[in-house]
């Protein structure tokens, strides 16, 4: 195998790999929600604070799978 | 270091020109639209606030109000009552008198009419005594082939129309005359002065077809052709 | 106006999905090469009194810095004077609608002292990165721009100088309306390799050919003994024949397989053996007269047209997938937090990272010193934690668009409404974190300073 397409292979699976970093975003965005619904359906008079922790808790939750996202990015496209 | 940058694209100088527009767009959003917008949007709301209380003030004022002219209708409807039952006694009184009068006009009124009428009566049977002369004049100038003079025929029949019964003159006192023509007044005068009536009535009926019937206090003399027919046909059975 | 589209609008949205229809089957989409940093305008396309080149992010930043701009003096000829004033409809109300909303909504998590400023802070980044990310939605934004070589600079540490790099690219054909276009059905081959193909394909067929002679050889010496023996003399010559015939058919057999598949590249309108280009090998010493003699919209009939890979450089790229703006924004953010954490707290404001007040008092001392300093590095992770969250959220939806608009060009519809709904989304959150962020540096972490929370409500 020639020195570029074993580059090219090396990147596709680090690429790959570092998404599975999302995984971890995606469930903790998924107890987030999950916690926050049960709470409005139990309290909904709270609805907008619960809403605004929610949204925060996501955008940490979500923070986690984009920096995956980011490093994925950075070896498909920045690396040379 | 300065790679890293390369690679990923930071540029210090598009960074600082990235601040200065952030900076300046701050600006002028906040003295454009933050600012004078929240002030509006404060002034709306406490407008909204006070007219709302307003109207809270005015529904409390209309309610009182409400009940006040509930009071004062409630006096009106008394007062009105008790005007109604006056008006309702003094009604009745003015409504007799009127009722009595309406009673004497109607009779007046038919009174008069009742003369109207016969009056009328008088005068087309008037015209129509004229035509039966002239009539019989022709039907009898017809039959007698004589050719007698207009002015003798019409006293002839005058004198059917006039003749006095036998027993009828020299009566006196007041006298009704019933006629089946009606009779001009030298007629009338003439028949008043055989009668020797002091007061003589003249009436019309043409179901006696001729002749005269004169009653008065004492009695009746029926010299009309209807009883002449009568009896004849009576004799005839 | 308005009576005039009533029931008209359906058959408006017909045509346009039609026109799509035509345009795709027309110019099929490419998968653009995508690169991190903003692509970099050519030679002499310099921002004004800065020597800095031009690049097509900076160009979208300027398209928002000017939206806003106009959206203010809108703005501020619509609003009304003052609050007994009806406001006026249509967009104008939109915008108060949203305004209005959002001031509650920042009155709720921050509502005190500082509210004013706060809210600014959150309206401003909530509104220049909403602009910024609804760039995406724009059609032509990441699709029109320069047809550009596709060559790198590279450097050279052996012979310290910038060498020119031919990398991945398309060629060019000539399109709808006379527009060249990136061929996406063609990739470009570089001479040298196209020239090694045609020798590999040239070594394999006289193998082959050696091969069948060598076959062929065999079955000659055994015919030449047995003629030897029988005396057939005639039938040497014919044989001789037939074996050069197989030999040559076994040639003709493998070239013909590099020859159908040039044949299959002209066929779908692409070069082949395409004419030496300046720097032949890959390598060539860096020469800027050789780059500027390459014109940014090539004839594709050209010579140079088949010289070195094109790709289109866009004039415009969304803003918020270059770390220049999601950075800055990131650092204003950062600087507004200390900044009113030190406006609220005074000097007090650094208590809450370099905590030593308990550290000889109370047992748990040294965990509140541990703390302090985490919280630190914690207020300089955000930095990265804001750029590279809204940068890869936006970078992340602008692929998935090529991606979509190139597999399936007619109906990436779903896709736009998604990343419509991202934009709003990273805004919102870029902005809120902003603010709570700010109000909880507004508030002391000590019992002793809770009366400063309280007033502040």
């Amino acid at each position: 195998m020639d020195p570029q397409s074993t580059i090219i292979l090396g990147k596709a699976i680090g690429a790959g790999l570092a998404m599975i970093g999302a995984a971890g975003g995606g469930i903790g965005i998924g107890l987030a929600v999950g916690g926050a619904v049960q709470a409005m359906g139990r309290n909904p008079d709270h609805t907008p604070t619960i809403q605004t922790n929610m949204i925060l808790g996501v955008a940490f939750a979500e923070a986690v799978a984009i920096y995956a996202l980011v490093v994925s990015l950075i070896i498909l496209f920045v690396l040379s | 270091m300065d790679g890293v940058l390369d690679t990923l694209g930071i540029n210090p100088g598009l960074m600082l020109i990235w601040l200065i527009a952030f900076i300046v767009l701050y600006t002028v959003l906040t003295r454009f639209i933050y600012d004078p917008l929240t002030n509006v949007l404060n002034e709306r709301r406490n407008r909204i606030a006070k007219g709302l209380e307003d109207a809270a003030a005015a529904a409390r004022a209309r309610e009182n109000a409400e009940a006040e002219a509930e009071n004062i209708l409630a006096q009106a409807r008394g007062e009105a009552q008790k005007f109604i039952d006056e008006a309702r006694g003094r009604g009745e009184d003015v409504a007799g008198t009127i009722e009595s009068e309406a009673r004497q006009e109607a009779a007046r009124i038919q009174y008069d009419a009742q003369n109207e009428a016969v009056a009328i009566r008088n005068t087309e049977l008037g015209n129509l005594r004229d035509q039966v002369l002239n009539i019989s004049v022709a039907v009898a100038s017809r039959i007698l082939e004589e050719n007698i003079s207009k002015t003798k025929q019409k006293a002839l029949v005058n004198s059917f129309i006039t003749d006095l019964p036998d027993g009828a003159k020299g009566i006196g006192g007041s006298v009704e005359v019933v006629s089946a023509m009606p009779l001009t007044v030298a007629e009338q005068r003439k028949i008043t002065s055989e009668v020797g009536a002091d007061d003589a009535e003249f009436s019309v009926d043409p179901s006696i077809l001729g002749g005269l019937i004169v009653r008065w206090a004492g009695g009746i003399v029926d010299g009309s052709v209807r009883a002449q027919l009568n009896e004849l046909t009576r004799s005839l059975n | 106006m308005n009576s005039f589209w009533n029931g008209k609008r359906r058959f408006v949205a017909l045509l346009m999905f039609l026109a799509g229809v035509f345009v795709a089957l027309e110019v099929p989409p490419v998968i653009p090469f995508i690169q991190l940093p903003g692509e970099k305008f050519p030679e002499g396309f310099d921002i004004p009194f800065t020597g800095i080149r031009w690049t097509n992010t900076m160009v979208g930043s300027v398209i928002v810095w000017v939206v806003l701009l106009l959206f203010v003096v809108y703005v501020s000829r619509r609003r009304p004077k003052d609050g007994n004033e009806a406001p006026p409809g249509g967009f104008y109300y939109l915008f108060e609608v949203l305004f209005e909303g959002l001031m509650g909504f920042v009155g709720g998590i921050a509502g005190g002292r500082h509210f004013r400023v706060i809210f600014n802070m959150f309206m401003t980044i909530f509104l220049v990165v909403l602009m910024a990310n609804w760039m995406e939605l724009v059609p032509g934004v990441d699709t029109i721009g320069f047809i550009h070589p596709h060559v790198k600079e590279k450097y050279d540490a052996e012979k310290d100088e910038y060498k020119l790099v031919t990398t991945d690219g398309y060629e060019i054909y000539q399109g709808f309306l006379g527009i060249s276009y990136v061929n996406g059905q063609c990739n470009w081959i570089s001479p040298a390799d196209e020239a090694a193909a045609d020798e590999a394909a040239l070594a394999s067929a006289d193998a082959a050919r050696l091969a069948a002679m060598d076959e062929q050889a065999v079955k000659a010496a055994y015919a030449r003994y047995q003629a030897a023996h029988n005396g057939h003399g005639d039938e040497h010559a014919a044989e001789t024949t037939a074996e050069a015939d197989e030999a040559s058919a076994a040639y003709d057999e493998v070239l013909a397989a590099r020859v159908a598949e040039k044949q299959a590249r002209a066929d779908r309108g692409c070069h082949t053996g395409v004419a030496t280009a300046p720097w032949q090998d890959g390598y060539e010493p860096y020469d800027k007269t050789k780059a500027k003699g390459i014109s940014l919209h090539p004839d594709p009939s050209s010579e140079e047209a088949k010289l070195v890979p094109w790709v289109v450089l866009p004039f415009v790229r969304v803003p918020s997938t270059d770390l220049n703006m999601t950075l800055t924004i990131a650092l204003i953010s950062f600087v507004m937090i200390q900044y009113i954490g030190f406006k609220a707290l005074g000097i007090g404001y650094l208590t809450k990272f370099f905590n030593f007040g308990t550290l000889f008092k109370s047992p748990l001392g040294g965990i509140d010193v541990a703390v302090g300093l985490l919280e630190l590095i914690g207020d300089f992770a955000k930095i990265l934690s804001f750029s590279f969250r809204l940068l890869g959220n936006i970078f992340a939806g602008s692929i998935l668009l090529f991606v979509m608009s190139f597999l399936i060009p007619i109906l990436p519809w779903p896709f736009f409404i998604l990343e419509f709904f991202v934009g709003v989304i990273q805004a919102l959150v870029f902005a809120l974190l902003t603010a709570i962020f700010m109000n909880l540096a507004t508030i002391s972490h000590h019992h002793d300073d809770d009366h400063d929370h309280d007033e502040a409500h």
